[in-house]
């Protein structure tokens, strides 16, 4: 039996909320990484399609190379060819390339998109992104790639897969979480996985990448993640359960504010869930087994009625709706007529007190001028009083 | 501010040919091309696209059709009327001639060919040579074929075995190579040692010529010094004498088992080249397979011998492509030509063929049942191999010339191949379309 599962990691996102943006970390579930990259396939289409990209309004989309994307482009190609979809307006940005290699190489990440993607679809050449590891001086290579993601407005949607030790892009364990664009050392482990790229002969392997940060990755509006394979399955365990930490680097994807994993069946081994271990073999038992089913089809189908209902709706209108929000808060109040608190006597109004009419002491006792006592120049002078009222006038305090 | 990127682009000169199946080594495998009209090239795709961001003005899709490189045939005397050894007294005629058989044999698939001409007087030689060397040059795609070079059969080959050239003119070169300058003419050789055809002083390409004849073979060192190649044809050599002439340069072997000593079991001939030569790679050879000079399954078992030297030529007459009926040959002779067979007028005598080389692939497919790749390069890699021009002509690989067919392959039930031609590309642009009465040269 086909299981479609979609949990929800955190319960705070209201299926209703779909256009305020904070919700979860959506982990969707497919049976095996064919279903897993068509479904990815299919989402990246529909969120260029509802954005609906022109001349100076692209979607800039971040983009990764191996194994479990590949069946993400190969599904994008054949919708492409069937003129579901066009990447006419879409502005590329690659996460890595190796350092040293030429760019013509077989096994050289620009001979890897161009061989998978862009040599089938319609992406305009000018609006592709790939980091140059042949550049004169790498570390400014690296400054410019993070300022063109700027220049861009951005990356809409940066899709990515992981490394069997929790690694996304060539950010292996250790690299700092708020990392960006620079130039690394790969890792031995890599270097090894990397060699049957290249005949098994370590020496021919380049020992370093430029690679997208951490950080960079996590700037991007959204995060979609492809996780398939029991060999991932640790990883996913590590990234999703775990804390965040730097020796599991796409840990981070906890702090994005918009993040999705589509993992297939076998990377789920690991997984708790919440905790809900799902078998492939129907060692649970049967009852059980079909309670949870049950619940999760529920959730999937209510996911489902709401079309994509995460689908992050575009930076523009949530701006709009802030602004209009703001605007709300700013204008003056305009009071509300509170008559429950209006008085029931009407008319009545405080006396005021009556002025002290001042008069000099002596006007009032008979008195001799002050003599022989030795105040002569010091006369005193009446001063001139005045009530408090005029000096101090409380109702402008 | 995002980037925003102009939709007008200026006109590359780029088309890419998608869909299509392409000939790669011994495979056929999916994937795209991309050529340049404006340099005739083919083009690296992915450093057009990443360092230039070059997109093609035109995407076709062959829907799964063969793209291969342009047949290239290296024995032909002429087609359509025009014959290469005829002299006018005009000789603006001639080139006009020479013109017009271009833009018609495109259409039949030959892009590059070498214009061959039996044994002549000096005479011939020295009048037509000059309008006879490699032609592409100014990589004008609109003359439509293009001459890789003059292929001279003769006149230095053996009595006994000279077909329909005429005796008359057929000579020994006892002085070597100063006998064969004389003939050809001084100037027809170029002055500066080559590896390749056809360079700037030469427009010989191939020399057929007998090596048992009195001095040819001590000219054969010279000759391929001069960047010419040496075939071996119309002979009566030995296996060891055969072998002799591959040890100082033959390369070639004309029409195999026409005009040569049979196979015997302890005089192997010519033939026994392909079994085994001493020292050096074995030759290249031409094989007519019009289904009249050659048994079809000689034709299998030379290929099974040596298929990398195996090269289809049509050894085609003027008569290709016209009408049946009776014509005027060459020395006063008339000929008959039925279909693809041309005979001496009254007589059973083959007098070369009326075949075209398409013709003569298919039958080599249906005779043989070969892969599509191994069928193709018989007629593609493997002459410009030959040639030295391979990277350059007969190959889909990037820098190559742009010359391609887009075919059409059809596996009958009762065993009969063929090919059909749909699109011709020179230098990168179309030339002929088959489904398009009206367009072509």
């Amino acid at each position: 039996m086909m299981l479609r599962l979609s949990i929800q990691l955190c319960s705070c996102m209201r299926w209703d909320q779909q256009i305020v943006p904070g919700g979860a970390v959506r982990l969707v579930i497919r049976e095996d990484k064919h279903t897993a990259a068509r479904y990815i396939a299919d989402y990246i289409i529909e969120r260029i399609k509802s954005f609906a990209p022109g001349p100076g309004k692209p979607f800039v989309l971040g983009l990764p190379t191996g194994s479990s994307p590949e069946g993400v482009y190969k599904n994008l190609v054949a919708a492409h060819k069937k003129g579901e979809i066009s990447f006419r307006d879409v502005v590329t940005f690659n996460m890595d390339e190796y350092v040293g290699i030429p760019r013509e190489h077989p096994e050289s990440y620009h001979s890897f998109m161009y061989q998978n993607f862009f040599s089938h679809v319609d992406v305009d050449p000018a609006n592709i992104n790939i980091l140059n590891g042949n550049a004169e001086d790498l570390e400014e290579e690296c400054i410019a790639y993070e300022e063109k993601i700027k220049r861009a407005g951005g990356i809409e949607l940066f899709l990515g897969g992981i490394g069997p030790d929790g690694h996304i892009a060539f950010n292996e364990p250790g690299s700092s979480l708020r990392s960006r664009t620079r130039v690394k050392t790969l890792a031995y482990d890599t270097i090894i996985a990397n060699s049957r790229f290249f005949g098994n002969d370590l020496s021919k392997v380049p020992k370093m990448a430029l690679t997208v940060g951490v950080e960079t990755v996590m700037d991007a509006r959204e995060v979609v993640v492809i996780i398939t394979g029991p060999h991932k399955a640790l990883a996913l365990q590590k990234c999703i359960e775990g804390g965040v930490n730097h020796m599991w680097t796409l840990s981070s994807l906890q702090w994005h504010p918009h993040a999705m994993i589509v993992v297939d069946e076998d990377a789920t081994l690991e997984l708790q869930v919440k905790t809900v271990k799902v078998s492939l073999c129907s060692q649970a038992s049967p009852t059980a087994f079909a309670h949870l089913a049950q619940y999760f089809k529920s959730i999937e189908q209510v996911a489902s009625s709401q079309g994509f209902g995460q689908a992050l709706a575009s930076e523009e209108f949530v701006l709009r709706k802030r602004d209009s929000v703001l605007e709300k808060l700013d204008s003056p109040k305009i009071p509300t007529a509170k008559t429950f608190l209006a008085p029931t006597k009407p008319g009545l109004s405080g006396q005021i007190t009556p002025d002290l009419i001042p008069d000099s002491m002596h006007e009032r006792v008979e008195g001799q001028p002050a003599k022989g006592l030795g105040l002569d120049g010091l006369e005193t002078k009446e001063l001139p009083l005045s009530g408090m009222h005029h000096r101090v006038d409380s109702a402008a305090a | 501010m995002p980037m925003a990127v102009s939709p007008e682009r200026p006109r590359t000169g780029v088309t890419r040919l998608t869909g299509g199946r392409l000939v790669s080594g011994d495979k056929l495998v999916e994937g795209d091309l991309w050529i340049s009209s404006v340099t005739g090239h083919i083009l690296r795709s992915q450093e057009v696209f990443y360092e230039h961001h070059v997109i093609p003005d035109e995407v076709i899709d062959l829907k799964g059709k063969i793209l291969c490189p342009g047949f290239i045939d290296v024995q032909f005397n002429g087609a359509f009327g025009f014959d290469f050894s005829s002299v006018p007294a005009d000789m603006n005629e001639y080139q006009k001639g020479l013109h017009r058989l271009n833009k018609r044999l495109v259409r039949t698939g030959v892009t590059s060919y070498l214009p061959t001409l039996p044994s002549q007087k000096a005479e011939v030689y020295n009048k037509v040579l000059k309008y006879l060397g490699p032609s592409g040059r100014p990589r004008n795609a609109l003359e439509g074929s293009e001459s890789l070079g003059a292929h001279c059969e003769g006149p230095f080959i053996s009595p006994t075995k000279n077909g329909i050239h005429s005796l008359q003119v057929l000579q020994e070169a006892p002085s070597g190579f100063a006998d064969m300058e004389v003939v050809y003419g001084v100037e027809n050789f170029g002055s500066m040692e080559s590896e390749l055809p056809g360079n700037a002083g030469s427009p010989i390409s191939m020399i057929t010529a007998a090596p048992e004849v009195p001095g040819v073979s001590a000219c054969i060192p010279e000759i391929s010094r001069r960047g010419i190649r040496f075939a071996i044809g119309h002979t009566e050599a030995t296996y060891e004498e055969a072998s002799e002439a591959i040890q100082r340069g033959a390369t070639m072997i004309t029409h195999l088992f026409n005009a040569m000593r049979p196979l015997h079991h302890r005089n192997p001939g010519v033939f026994g080249v392909l079994g085994k030569t001493e020292g050096r790679d074995r030759p290249y050879y031409g094989v007519i397979s019009d289904g009249i000079h050659l048994h079809p399954t000689t034709v299998k078992i030379a290929h099974n011998a040596h298929p990398d030297g195996f090269i289809l030529v049509t050894d085609a007459m003027k008569t290709v492509g016209l009408p049946d009926g009776v014509y005027d040959g060459m020395n006063g002779d008339r000929w008959e030509k039925k279909g693809p067979l041309l005979t001496r007028e009254g007589s059973d005598t083959i007098a070369g063929s009326s075949a075209t080389l398409i013709e003569c692939l298919n039958n080599f497919w249906s005779w043989s049942h070969a892969s599509i790749p191994q069928v193709l390069r018989s007629v593609t890699s493997t002459p410009a191999e030959m040639l030295g021009l391979q990277g350059v002509k007969g190959s889909l690989e990037a820098d190559a010339d742009a010359d391609l067919l887009v075919l059409d392959a059809v596996e009958g039930e009762d065993g009969q191949r063929g090919f059909k031609v749909e699109q011709v590309y020179k230098f990168g642009t179309l030339v002929h379309d088959a489904s398009n009465e009206t367009f072509g040269l």
